[in-house]
């Protein structure tokens, strides 16, 4: 069995943290190998170290057993290895085989086409891998799992002998992950060597011949035969012994009794997303001291509640009230003026504005509380002096005001973004993915804050991904799909039922 | 302490670079650059009464750029300064052509009309963006020939004055009276409302909510969407202040040095009043200073023909050298911002 995929002793620092910490390990070929880690443990890192997208501080790397110059895009994939990143690469308003046909020529040029042929090719090469779409169809209008296979055809469209995936199954159904799992068992029928990042342990177990875990930057389990382990020493492995497991019981204040705080009847809304259904027919309440949890896959309707509660969306039909307040015409301003606040989905992106210094993102949105007296100019130095309180208040970490967000950590942003949204008077609080991409401990600080907040009365609206802590925390879920209410569950729950109403399986 | 020296550096480094690139390239053509210096610094502040020509000419330079930096500030990129000041003008020479009245009453209505001519202009740019989407680099560009195009047609139509005959067209003048200043753009009166102008964009952009809304709308305005910021309503208002200074700039040249409203008076103003604003890095002192160093420049450009043979269009020339220095330092500093938000994914 020949080595498809060494290293030894790489460190890779970024500033002055240290992504990867003298990492040294060998995988075999015609294998899937499993990088097992926590978010921010280097498994990304590594990935792009392998493929040649980053140059190490020190470290050589091995491919096909054979020495290659680290930091070398080229050289690794004349070697053969090709990655499939996170975030799809193929330009969404592309073609599928315009698409397919960009990454290709940049390896291989064929200079001189036709829409017409490369399509037939690329038509032809898509029903071998059993990839069900139009070669002419725009690579924005396919279902993400589609994307993905198109992705993983696009990096064996040179031949390549070793695949790395970074977090493959991120935003997969579970359906599609299972579809995904056998596709790769097949690559692996086929020679091909795999080195797959994942974060769940159920899918490490269900998948990999061996298995690699990283914490905070070095390597803490070689790489380890499937059978030679088990998940609770995984689990260890991947948190560490300073940590601790997490211990989030839900109280289960079951406060079914409590006053209903936003109460949406029946509602529709017209938010004219493409590719995304619109919320239909939508009933529920949320109540006071209450986690209404929302479970389902990405894209059925989650960004949809988000905009109907911050005015976003327009009401196609049906009403939505705060505390007896009807909602329909205020604006989202308005709505926080009211107590509501929301934690946006994507914290770089929507939550702060990362070029802008911290106080201002704390502070901008209520500049109208601190004009002096008599005259209708702001205090700056009320502000400063109020934002330094707020981001002390829930423990951001920072040197001075005028930093920019950009310079805090993704847990630290996030601790921002609740710092700014739960300050004062808060009636109801939207959490959109807030642990998304979090380390344990950022995490855990996040679902402490929503359970503080819920038992100070608030009504708390959990929208995630992660169907473990939607159960530690929530008291009662809600699943959505296609935009519909597909089920509601009281603790405990049944795993089982909810991914069930989650995909519309029937058993 | 230190930023201020961080800020003069920024300012100070692009702007000699382009005098020195300058100086070199006119004494490879063969100019004496020693004469050419002073020539310039004559021009500018030395000369008897350059002083106040440099002044003269940074009014209209200060206001634009301040009107550009609060549209800037929100993300907009609005660059018809030129046809804005050039409705303001027109706003503020109907009025003072027109309405009968004591010039206590007429030449603040005539300052008030011109500021809203101005801002009005603007809003048809900012209208057809926030509605429609019509990218405002290209709908304010192209205002401005309409711009330029309207007044021709009001000088040599409706406001037409009989009396001259020549190339330019233009009105009649406005009444002594209704004068800011004389020829030389420079009066006590001027001075004190172009001051209370700067302290008020100054106080808008530093100490109003609007202004700290707008530079988080311009920063990332769907970050500010989600805090609930009326991101277009912030645009709107932008475009409005941008107008109106660009309007005020106008009437001041119609009721200052002018006089009267002229074709082509000043065609470039509003296109030097962007770098000004820009190499004044879109805050308020460093605009002053850019307009002084930009104001003075221009009265060169006017003096300059005459006491060295170097032609004027030399000086446009490190105008253009400075502009593109800063603004590659400009975007430079911004791509260098995106990389280190990538990285830090």
């Amino acid at each position: 069995m020949g080595i498809a995929l060494g290293c030894g002793g790489v460190t890779v620092s970024f500033d002055s943290v240290k992504a990867l910490n003298d990492v040294s390990l060998t995988l075999e070929s015609g294998k899937i190998h499993a990088l097992l880690g926590q978010n921010g443990a280097g498994k990304t890192t590594l990935a792009r170290f392998f493929s040649g997208l980053i140059k190490p501080d020190t470290g050589r790397l091995e491919i096909n057993g054979r020495e290659v110059e680290p930091g070398e895009v080229s050289e690794a994939r004349a070697q053969g290895l090709e990655i499939v990143h996170q975030r799809f690469t193929l330009p969404p308003t592309f073609s599928v085989s315009d698409a397919l046909e960009l990454s290709a020529t940049l390896k291989k040029g064929r200079a001189v086409f036709s829409t017409n042929t490369v399509a037939k090719s690329w038509g032809d090469e898509m029903q071998k891998a059993g990839i069900d779409a139009s070669p002419f169809a725009k690579v924005g209008s396919l279902p993400i799992e589609t994307v993905q296979s198109l992705e993983i055809l696009r990096a064996l469209s040179g031949n390549a002998r070793i695949l790395i995936l970074d977090e493959p199954t991120a935003l997969l159904s579970p359906g599609a992950i299972a579809s995904l799992f056998e596709r790769l068992r097949k690559l692996r029928a086929d020679g091909v060597s795999l080195l797959v990042i994942l974060h769940k342990l159920q899918e490490v177990l269900e998948i990999a011949d061996t298995v690699t875990v990283l914490r905070d930057g070095r390597l803490v389990a070689n790489p380890t035969p499937i059978e030679n382990t088990s998940s609770s020493e995984l689990s260890d492995l991947m948190i560490g012994g300073d940590g601790g497991p997490s211990v989030l019981q839900a109280q289960a204040a079951m406060s079914a009794s409590g006053k209903a705080r936003l109460v949406a009847d029946s509602v529709t809304t017209a938010s004219q997303k493409p590719g995304e259904p619109e919320l239909t027919d939508a009933t529920f309440v949320v109540r006071e001291s209450e986690i209404l949890g929302v479970a389902g896959v990405e894209g059925n309707g989650q960004r949809q509640l988000a905009d109907l509660v911050c005015g976003f969306a327009d009401l196609q039909d049906g009403k939505i009230s705060l505390d007896g307040v009807d909602l329909s015409e205020l604006s989202l301003a308005e709505r926080r003026r009211i107590g509501i606040r929301i934690v946006p989905f994507d914290r770089m992106s929507e939550g702060a504005s990362l070029a802008t210094p911290l106080w201002e993102n704390v502070i901008t949105w209520r500049a109208e509380e601190f004009r002096k007296p008599h005259i209708p100019f702001l205090s700056v130095r009320a502000m400063k002096q109020r934002s330094r309180e707020i981001l002390g208040g829930l423990g951001v970490k920072f040197d001075s005001l005028e930093q920019s967000a950009m310079s805090l950590s993704g847990g630290n942003l996030q601790r921002l973004i609740l710092a700014r949204e739960l300050e004062n008077g808060v009636k109801l609080l939207v959490a959109a993915q807030p642990t998304r991409g979090l380390d344990f401990s950022a995490t855990d600080f996040v679902l402490r804050c929503l359970e503080q907040l819920r038992n100070n009365g608030a009504a708390v609206i959990m929208m995630s991904s992660d169907l473990d802590e939607l159960f530690d925390l929530s008291d009662r879920v809600i699943v959505l799909r296609g935009g519909r209410i597909a089920g509601e569950f009281q603790p405990p729950y049944d795993r089982q039922l909810v991914g069930d109403a989650m995909v519309g399986a029937t058993r | 302490m230190n930023r201020v020296a961080a800020n003069l550096l920024r300012f100070g480094v692009p702007v000699l670079a382009s005098f020195l690139v300058c100086g070199l390239f006119f004494s490879l053509a063969g100019y004496d650059v020693w004469e050419v210096t002073l020539g310039i610094l004559e021009g500018a502040v030395t000369g008897p009464g350059s002083f106040r020509q440099s002044l003269r000419w940074s009014i209209p330079m200060v206001l634009i750029a301040l009107g550009f930096m609060i549209s800037f500030r929100t993300g907009e990129f609005n660059i018809g300064g030129q046809g804005q000041l050039m409705l303001g003008g027109l706003g503020a020479v109907a009025v003072a052509l027109i309405v009968p009245g004591p010039q206590l009453l007429i030449l603040p209505l005539a300052i008030l009309t011109g500021i809203c001519a101005g801002a009005l202009w603007s809003a048809i740019a900012g209208l057809l963006k926030l509605r429609y989407g019509a990218d405002e680099v290209i709908t304010t560009l192209m205002l401005n020939f309409i711009a330029v195009l309207f007044i021709q047609w009001v000088t040599v139509g409706p406001l037409r004055d009989e009396a001259v005959r020549g190339q330019t067209a233009s009105t009649k003048r406005v009444d002594p009276s209704l004068r800011l200043t004389g020829g030389d753009g420079i009066s006590p009166s001027m001075l004190v409302l172009v001051a209370l102008a700067i302290l008020v964009a100054w106080l808008i952009a530093e100490r109003t909510p609007f202004g700290l809304k707008s530079r988080l709308v311009g920063a990332n305005p769907v970050a500010a969407m989600w805090q609930g910021v009326p991101v277009k309503r912030i645009r709107l208002w932008a475009y409005l202040l941008a107008g109106g200074f660009a309007g005020l700039a106008g009437a001041l040249e119609v009721l200052g040095p002018n006089g009267r409203l002229v074709t082509d008076a000043t065609p470039t103003i509003g296109f030097t009043a962007i770098v000004v604003a820009i190499v004044g890095m879109s805050n308020v002192p460093g605009i002053v200073l850019a307009a002084l160093l930009f104001g003075g420049l221009q009265a060169s450009i006017l003096f300059l023909p005459i006491v060295s043979d170097l032609p004027s269009s030399g000086l446009r020339i490190v105008e253009g050298l400075i502009a593109a220095i800063v603004t590659a330092r400009f975007f430079h500093l911004r791509w260098r911002k995106k990389q280190a938000a990538s990285v830090s994914e």
